[in-house]
């Protein structure tokens, strides 16, 4: 392929709906009003661990403008959530965490409904609770879930490769430490809300706020089953929503219960969360404790990697549980490293439960293993740059866990970091730079059984293309993506390409907006679609040219034959001819990519990507050695992308991402009580601020990946993994001092600071 | 949101009346950065809402030349003081205090008086204030008062004003020659911060510019109210300003303060961030002074 005559791949062309939504024209699920519509409201459990003794729910009943009241009693007993399947939408008998659904109600206005909720009486039985995930595996702990017999989950996550305590044994250098990471919320903008609405057969639509619409419909269809509506349709349709991040990968219990209001009262019933709701209710990311122990031998050469973790899982069970499967890749294939092992246990507690979250589980794993890089370094005398060097993965590799690299730049990002940043060089007081490396499934990623994704072509007789994706734009792209990659093939502009998406009813099926798979999967459906259509446009105007099929290019508009003025004309023209004719043909097509990855086997092995991205970031930063305050003064996030099919919306992803890792770094932090969130707001929760943000330089290495389209590999989530190690990294090059909690508030640094000052020097 | 009434008078007289005809049925709201929060939140709810926004007076920003004092209407906009030319130049402290309140829009539509009266413990517009011996003159139905601002706080939420009570103005008396002030607010964000720890320092010094004729040390979030730390002020009082000694008063105002442990920060770690800025605003102070000669 020669990419230098791409015409539209490539291109910094802005965000399709970035006009729509800059003007307030795009269509939140906040702004859809359908006739006759109701307002459900959720009422909460009081406690964190609770029996509900007594409920009384008659004077909300009576209420006028209540249509309905739902309780636990209400809710069929084979609905439940979760790949687990431990979440009931409404909770009976008992209640294990402060955002326990016990209670819902449909009113006219959600006024009414919110008053109604105020006239639920409740009395609860306060039973102990268990708020620490460690202290939850010990035998005498009270059980969140009496009828589970212990708080320890049954999931399979365990893996050893080689042998790790030879090589410990044979290891010149070892170094141990403990890390601990917190919840954190994802923070969309556009906070939850879902409509659901049953036509006169029972068939059910619902408008939700869903990253995963088909894998929604099967949830939904599993609770229409549960309420007795067995052979009924579900329609998802995802409207345009203010951001998803992971956090809209399960469905949730309040989908649900407009679900069970909306077949309770006949009414569209629609369910919106204020930000309060939001920050309670919607789940974090998954939070760690994590005990690490790397060692090299005396040539710096990791010589293995000894990973233990406890997830506090909270009441609940939803993806968070599983973010264990992502860990491993990191932690397996992160540098070469033969021998392996890592276990990891999700407790129940009394807290929140988490879900997914960009990075899923990478960020975590990769803070404790960069950290501890950069202590092995220091151990074994050996450069930190030139430690992970020494050790990076190359093309053609095959990791423990059975991971093909196909392409690689590892090195280049290391390389570009350097150019861009003098991490070896002098430096002032307190201020220090820290680099961190990273890995993370680039094309596709195979957790669920299919990892594909649908597209359908037609092309109209003026040119114009409509595609049907099953994949779902959420802000990050795909628009732009699949119209890009469609108007590269087919030869036409951007504003040719028409791209539907996030509607069950119309779209194929896919498994979803996660693990950076879009633009790799999603856009290899588009690309495998286009390339049919354009099969035939060829082989017809090959017929009307008098030439073969490969003499002819399709351009701009244009259908020609190059270097012969007589053989040309405009593509709709010939999109006419060929449709109106006897026996004429309208152009359209369909594909279905899978891409060739692999489930991970019984012993976590597998190729769980067709390919990987790399990066690497670099950080500078300051330190205020009297206050423990951290400035970002300069950040290099470089990345392997493959090819970059949209370098501003590409750029767009990077800097989102390192803002978000930079959070996760240094101030967002869901604060606990007794299993009680304590900054629902964004007063106190500290998400950074535009005026917090620093510049980020993003360079971009393009290494051409075989299986991408147009060499493109994932680069969705990558920009947050290696923040937090990266800046605990340059932390400790400033002051010397290593944090291993995050976030590094400046209590921490501070903390550490006079520890340090304390011990005498060694 | 419950509804109400929003009434708009044009004159503090006229706003008096309107509360005086709906007593405790009524509030009143400066920029509403606060009140409509409460509002939303359903912590108030009154039948109306009385604005102050349309009364001429209360947006009055003035300096008198003759006598040097300057007056700040109460419904003066923090952005309004953070653009002021004369504000940064000569009241240092007023300008770091409001130019890091909230966020541009916050700062477009917040004023000081409001920031005043919502008497949040973290309130960073009334540690300048305080540090400028700032007077607060007040009109209700029972006439016209003034109250020091320092004095103007009883506990978080609550403030001297009585029932119909409006805070019209604040009046900085004329400032001593060789005065310096600086204020910090320490977060751990640069935008719609809460302070972990407000602190304002102003000095004035004797010709010879070294002995400390007046001191002021104000801490925000370091108590229940914002707060004078009066024995650290004593501690340089009469003595020459050098880095050890403001190292001690910074230790002073740490011992004199009533900081606490919250779900933002810790108490041992608010102490010590009074002790630190305490110094560096004096020697900030002292640097002002210097580059002012």
């Amino acid at each position: 392929m020669n990419l230098k005559e791409l015409n539209v791949v490539g291109k910094r062309i802005p965000k399709l709906d970035a006009a729509k939504k800059a003007m307030g024209r795009a269509e939140y699920i906040q702004d859809i009003k359908l006739p006759g519509m109701v307002y459900g409201k959720i009422l909460y459990s009081r406690y964190a661990h609770a029996n509900i003794v007594k409920m009384d729910t008659s004077r909300a009943r009576a209420l006028p403008g209540v249509l309905c009241v739902l309780t636990g009693d209400d809710v069929p007993k084979k609905m439940r959530m979760g790949f687990y399947k431990d979440n009931p939408p409404l909770k009976k008998g008992k209640v294990c965490s402060f955002r326990d659904e016990v209670a819902a109600v449909a009113a006219i206005s959600p006024e009414i409904a919110k008053t109604a909720l105020d006239m639920i009486e409740i009395q609860y039985e306060e039973l102990p609770g268990i708020f620490d995930p460690e202290k939850a595996m010990e035998p005498d702990s009270p059980l969140v879930h009496d009828y589970h017999k212990t708080n320890v989950l049954n999931l399979p996550w365990k893996l050893h490769y080689g042998d790790v305590e030879k090589a410990e044994k044979e290891s010149a250098f070892v170094v141990e430490e403990r890390f601990t990471t917190q919840w954190v919320s994802h923070c969309c903008l556009g906070t939850s809300g879902a409509i659901a609405l049953f036509d006169s057969s029972n068939n059910l639509t619902i408008y939700t706020n869903t990253q995963i619409p088909s894998l929604a419909q099967k949830d939904f269809l599993e609770s229409l089953k549960a309420m007795g509506l067995e052979n009924k349709r579900a329609r998802v349709i995802k409207p345009i929503i203010g951001g998803g991040f992971g956090s809209k990968l399960d469905t949730y219990a309040y989908e649900h219960i407009a679900i069970l209001l909306a077949h309770a009262c006949r009414r569209p019933v629609k369910i919106l969360f204020d930000r309060v709701e939001e920050f309670k209710a919607i789940s974090t990311r998954q939070p760690t404790v994590i005990y690490i122990k790397q060692g090299c031998d005396k040539n710096g050469k990791l010589t293995f990697r000894d990973m233990r973790m406890v997830l506090d899982n909270g009441a609940y069970t939803s993806w968070g549980a599983t973010t264990p499967s992502v860990m491993m890749m990191p932690i397996t294939s992160l540098y070469r490293v033969e021998n392996v092992r890592y276990e990891a246990k999700c407790v129940y507690t009394n807290n929140t439960y988490s879900q997914a979250m960009r990075g899923y589980g990478n960020p975590q794993a990769t803070f404790a293993i960069e950290s501890t890089i950069d202590m092995l370094a220091q151990k074994a005398g050996i450069d930190r740059v030139e430690m992970r060097r020494i050790n990076r993965n190359q093309p053609g590799d095959l990791t423990p866990q059975g991971f093909k690299i196909s392409s690689c730049g590892l090195s280049e990002c290391i390389d570009a970091v350097e150019k861009e940043m003098d991490i070896k060089g002098p430096r002032e007081k307190g201020v220090g730079f820290g680099i961190a490396s990273l890995i993370h499934v680039g094309g596709g990623a195979r957790i669920y059984k299919s990892d594909g994704c649908g597209a359908i072509l037609k092309m109209d007789d003026y040119g114009k293309v409509d595609i049907f994706t099953g994949g779902t734009d959420m802000g990050q792209g795909l628009d732009n993506i699949t119209a890009q990659i469609v108007a590269e093939e087919l030869g036409l502009l951007v504003e040719d390409i028409n791209v539907v998406h996030s509607d069950t009813d119309v779209c194929p099926w896919d498994v979803g907006a996660h693990a950076s798979r879009s633009t790799f999967v999603a856009g290899n459906a588009a690309l495998g679609a286009a390339k049919k259509v354009k099969a035939v446009i060829l082989e017809e105007a090959a017929k009307t040219f008098g030439v073969s099929p490969d003499q002819i290019v399709m351009k701009a508009r244009n259908i020609f034959v190059p270097g012969d003025a007589e053989k040309t004309m405009p593509i709709d023209k010939l999109l006419r001819k060929v449709h109106f004719s006897p026996q004429g043909k309208m152009l359209m097509a369909d594909y279905f990519y899978d891409p060739d990855n692999e489930n991970m086997g019984k012993d976590m092995k597998g190729n769980m990507s067709v390919t990987y991205a790399f990066g690497a970031h670099g950080v500078k930063v300051r330190v205020d050695e009297e206050t423990g305050k951290v400035e970002v003064l300069d950040y290099v996030a470089a990345h392997d992308v493959g090819r970059a099919i949209n370098p501003l919306l590409l750029e767009g992803q990077v800097y989102g991402g390192v803002v978000m890792g930079l959070g996760y770094a240094l101030t967002e932090e869901v604060v606990t009580r007794d299993g009680k969130n304590m900054n629902p707001n964004f007063r106190d929760y500290k998400l950074f601020t535009a005026k917090d943000a620093v510049r980020i330089k993003a360079p971009v290495v393009e290494t051409y990946d075989e299986y991408g389209p147009f060499g493109a590999k994932g680069i969705g989530e990558p920009g947050c993994v290696p923040t937090a190690p990266a800046v605990a990294n340059a932390i400790y090059d400033a002051v010397g001092v290593r944090i291993t909690t995050l976030p590094i508030t400046p209590e921490k640094v501070l903390a550490a600071l006079k520890e340090k000052k304390k011990r005498p020097l060694n | 949101m419950k509804e109400f009434t929003y009434l708009t008078p044009t004159t503090v007289e006229e706003a008096v009346s309107l509360y005086g005809q709906h007593s405790e049925t009524a509030k009143y709201m400066a920029g509403g950065t606060d009140v409509i929060v409460k509002l939303k939140e359903g912590w108030m709810e009154p039948d109306y809402l009385i604005s102050l926004k349309k009364i001429e007076e209360l947006s009055e920003l003035r300096k008198n030349d003759a006598t040097g004092d300057l007056t700040i209407g109460a419904t003066v906009t923090h952005a309004v003081l953070e653009k002021s030319i004369m504000i940064q130049k000569e009241y240092p402290i007023i300008h770091d205090a409001v130019s890091n309140i909230g966020s541009l829009q916050v700062r477009n539509v917040g004023t000081i008086g409001g920031n005043l009266i919502n008497a949040v413990p973290s309130a960073d517009g009334a540690i300048p204030m305080i540090a400028l011996d700032g007077i607060s003159l007040i009109q209700g139905p029972a006439g016209e008062r003034s109250v020091a601002v320092k004095d103007l706080f009883i506990e978080p939420y609550k403030t001297v004003l009585k029932p119909g009570e409006i805070l019209k103005k604040i009046t900085i008396p004329a400032q001593a020659p060789r005065t310096g002030s600086a204020y910090i607010k320490f977060g751990r964000r640069a935008a719609m911060e809460l302070p972990l720890i407000g602190i304002g320092v102003l000095l004035s010094l004797e010709e010879d510019l070294e002995t400390c004729a007046k001191a002021r040390i104000v801490l925000g979030v370091a108590g229940p109210t914002p707060m004078r730390a009066y024995e650290a002020e004593k501690l340089l009082a009469g003595q020459r300003i050098t880095e050890d000694i403001l190292r001690q008063a910074g230790e002073k105002a740490a011992d004199e303060s009533k900081v606490r442990d919250s779900v933002r920060g810790s108490a041992w770690h608010r102490k010590e961030m009074i002790r630190v800025q305490v110094r560096r605003m004096g020697l900030k102070c002292m640097d002002i002074i210097r580059n002012n000669r």
